[in-house]
């Protein structure tokens, strides 16, 4: 299956993109995603789904699209 | 009393004269300082119902103990006065060099007094107070008078100053310091215009008294250095506060024309990235290591410092979508002197009423050479459209008429910061029940709602979150004085500031012990409000009806075909009432009141309004 994944703020200068489609074989979760784009400063972090909230053990589906971000506190 | 100068410097300018009163150490440990000083002085002096632009208002700058020390983010004062917007309590925090100067001068608090009879330059230098002609400077902008004030007194001094808007007394003028920084967008600026206030500039050479300066001294150096440490960790200066509203956008959270959508398929042309691109300097405020200040050059070439709250209510709130045009609005507005935000909100307000035929106007979405010459008439108060928009977006939308009110994006009379709550009912909340009106300083807590619980709860474990989020932003760093930013960005410990307080007061806190002063603090600005406005209700506490209304709702996207609902929201204003003692008002009741150590605040309102 087809996602695309994009990356919000800081994280994209460790995962060295902001916006990518990436293939994944079918039952990939959220977390899997992590794993592939090696973020190195991870955590604390927000994951959503088409706008909603997705969880690390979430299974995702072909034409999601995947938003992490930091945990924002709203400045 | 340590940590505490213990000395407020009263200020007349009817009649140019000055006196220093003393403060006990019975009031520091109860009010703490900055926004607690303020609210208590107000409170006291403030007879109900005088006009906020008139003589009888009363303009503070409140400084905390921790103001001013070298220590994480403790450049920053609180400015405050009856609001020109709300007519209730108002104020507003800023990075300034004044902290530090206020202090060095001996005092904790400010308070201006009166009218001058002609522009006026207040001169502090010590114990040394002058009344100086600013006439070179009235009628000019922020930044001209900036340095015109640097060049007399040098780069180092403490400067507040105001632009046209602030003279001409436009509701939503702020106070500016430092070129880039802003405070006070519930009219601050405008009470000082008002007493014709241009400029206050302040130098002191004292030491501030502290118990233990130096290990106070090397606590701080060594935490600014890991503050900023921990930012270059985490990258969030990159994209400073502008990193939120790629998130936004993909989340349905981002104000888009009049906050009518909740995102744009443009949004990307001015997000953190885009801004970073275009950086060409970084600014920050004093005794600061993770500076947000980002400055671009704008669409005429000059600097203008963007975050993300001008970004997206000068940007995608007007459907402008050109980052250098965004920030030639922001340049505008930061040399008026007016607040970004609601400038932002009002113009789209004034846009949203023509395009829903309310009103006959030059002016729609995505016209950003006719918004900066709105923003010119606003802050000159030129003709029928800049003084109606000078006004704010409520009295605008009750002189228009016509159903407008609805989309008048306000709480109280204050403009709404960058959040599009359509479907965010926690942050709603915030917004409704932030004392001064819809401010996110506040309270925030949209990652909350989307993380820890469900975006479509109205449960009270969200009206639970708002008040933990109050006592920490709108009390702790208000009243301390300091920064938030080094907690909500990068994650830097609250531990840290009972620590910083023992250091210079020498009293051993905890932080429960400063809930209890935020919740004080929380319920003297609702008795503030309660004197001035005895009929209130909890009317008051709702966000803009257009969040609520079916027909407004998004045809597609995250949120598509939803909305906040009325019986929803009042039952999660309930929990929050509930929860922080307070009565079906809104108010807090006596018996709060008085666990709060509100005794001889209870007395004074009920004269006019009762407790229940």
């Amino acid at each position: 299956m087809k996602i695309t994944v994009k990356i919000i703020g800081p994280f994209i200068v460790s995962a060295g993109f902001s916006e990518r489609d990436i293939d994944l074989a079918d039952g990939a979760t959220a977390e899997s995603v992590v794993a592939l784009i090696n973020l190195k400063n991870p955590k604390p972090m927000i994951m959503t789904r088409n706008g909603q909230t997705l969880r690390p053990q979430d299974a995702l589906r072909d034409g999601d699209r995947i938003v992490i971000a930091p945990v924002y506190s709203g400045g | 009393m340590t940590g505490w100068t213990g000395r407020v410097l009263r200020v007349d300018l009817t009649r140019k004269t000055s006196k220093v009163e003393s403060f006990s150490e019975d009031f520091a440990r109860k009010w703490v300082g900055g926004r607690g000083f303020a609210a208590k002085i107000l409170f006291d002096e403030l007879a109900p119902g005088i006009d906020p632009l008139g003589p009888d208002n009363k303009f503070i700058v409140a400084l905390g103990p921790i103001a001013g020390i070298p220590a994480p983010n403790t450049g920053k004062a609180v400015v405050a006065a009856k609001s020109p917007s709300t007519g209730g309590y108002g104020d507003g925090n800023l990075g300034t060099r004044v902290a530090e100067h206020l202090r060095k001068a001996g005092y904790d608090a400010l308070i201006v007094e009166g009218r001058a009879e002609r522009p006026t330059l207040l001169l502090i230098e010590d114990d040394k107070v002058e009344f100086l002609p600013a006439d070179a400077v009235w009628g000019k902008g922020t930044y001209e008078t900036n340095d015109w004030i640097y060049a007399k007194y040098g780069k180092g001094a403490g400067v507040l100053n105001i632009g046209q808007g602030g003279e001409k007394m436009v509701r939503y003028a702020v106070v500016r310091s430092l070129e880039g920084r802003a405070g006070g967008r519930t009219g601050m600026g405008a009470v000082m215009g008002s007493k014709r206030l241009k400029a206050i500039v302040v130098k002191g050479t004292k030491p501030i008294p502290q118990a233990d300066p130096e290990a106070m001294k090397k606590v701080g150096s060594e935490d600014l250095r890991k503050v900023h440490q921990v930012d270059k960790e985490t990258g969030w200066s990159i994209q400073s506060t502008n990193g939120v509203l790629a998130w936004c956008n993909e989340v349905a959270a981002l104000p888009v024309r009049n906050f009518r959508k909740t995102f744009h398929a443009d949004a990307w042309k001015v997000d953190g990235e885009r801004l970073n691109n275009a950086r060409v300097a970084t600014y920050g405020c004093p005794n600061c290591t993770m500076r947000c200040g980002i400055t671009i050059h704008d669409a005429e070439g000059r600097e203008s410092e963007l975050d993300y709250e001008n970004v997206a209510l000068l940007g995608p709130n007007l459907e402008i979508f050109d980052l250098a045009e965004v920030g030639s609005l922001n340049y505008l507005c930061d040399d008026y002197g007016i607040d970004t935000m609601s400038s932002g909100c009002v113009l789209s307000f004034y846009a949203d009423a023509i395009d829903q035929g309310a009103v006959a106007g030059r002016f729609k979405f995505g016209d950003a050479a006719r918004a900066k010459a709105l923003l010119g008439e606003i802050a000159r108060r030129e003709g029928d459209v800049g003084n109606l928009l000078a006004e704010g977006s409520l009295r605008a939308a009750r002189t228009i008429g016509k159903g407008s009110e609805a989309y008048a994006m306000q709480v109280k009379g204050l403009e709404v910061a960058a959040y599009n709550c359509k479907f965010i009912p926690g942050m709603a909340l915030a917004f409704g029940v932030a004392p001064i009106g819809a401010h996110h300083k506040e309270s925030w807590v949209i990652t909350f709602e989307l993380k820890q619980t469900s975006r479509e709860s109205y449960g009270p474990e969200k009206a639970q979150k708002v008040i933990d989020l109050q006592r920490i932003r709108g009390g702790l760093f208000e009243y301390l004085v300091s920064c938030r930013f080094p907690w909500i960005e990068v994650g830097w410990s609250l531990d840290n500031y009972p620590k910083y307080f023992k250091l210079v007061t020498g009293l051993d806190w905890t932080l429960d012990d400063f809930w209890k002063i935020s919740d004080r603090i929380y319920a003297l600005m609702k008795l503030f409000w309660l004197r001035e406005y005895p009929r209130t209700d909890r009317k008051l506490d709702y966000p803009p009806a257009v969040w609520f209304d079916p027909e407004n709702v998004d045809s597609e996207g995250p949120i598509a075909g939803k909305c906040l609902e009325y019986d929803k929201y009042d039952g999660l204003l309930q929990h929050y009432y509930d929860i922080r003692g307070y009565d079906k008002r809104g108010i807090p009741t006596k018996a709060t009141a008085l666990a709060l150590g509100l005794a001889d605040e209870v007395a004074a309102v009920e004269k006019i309004a009762k407790l229940t």
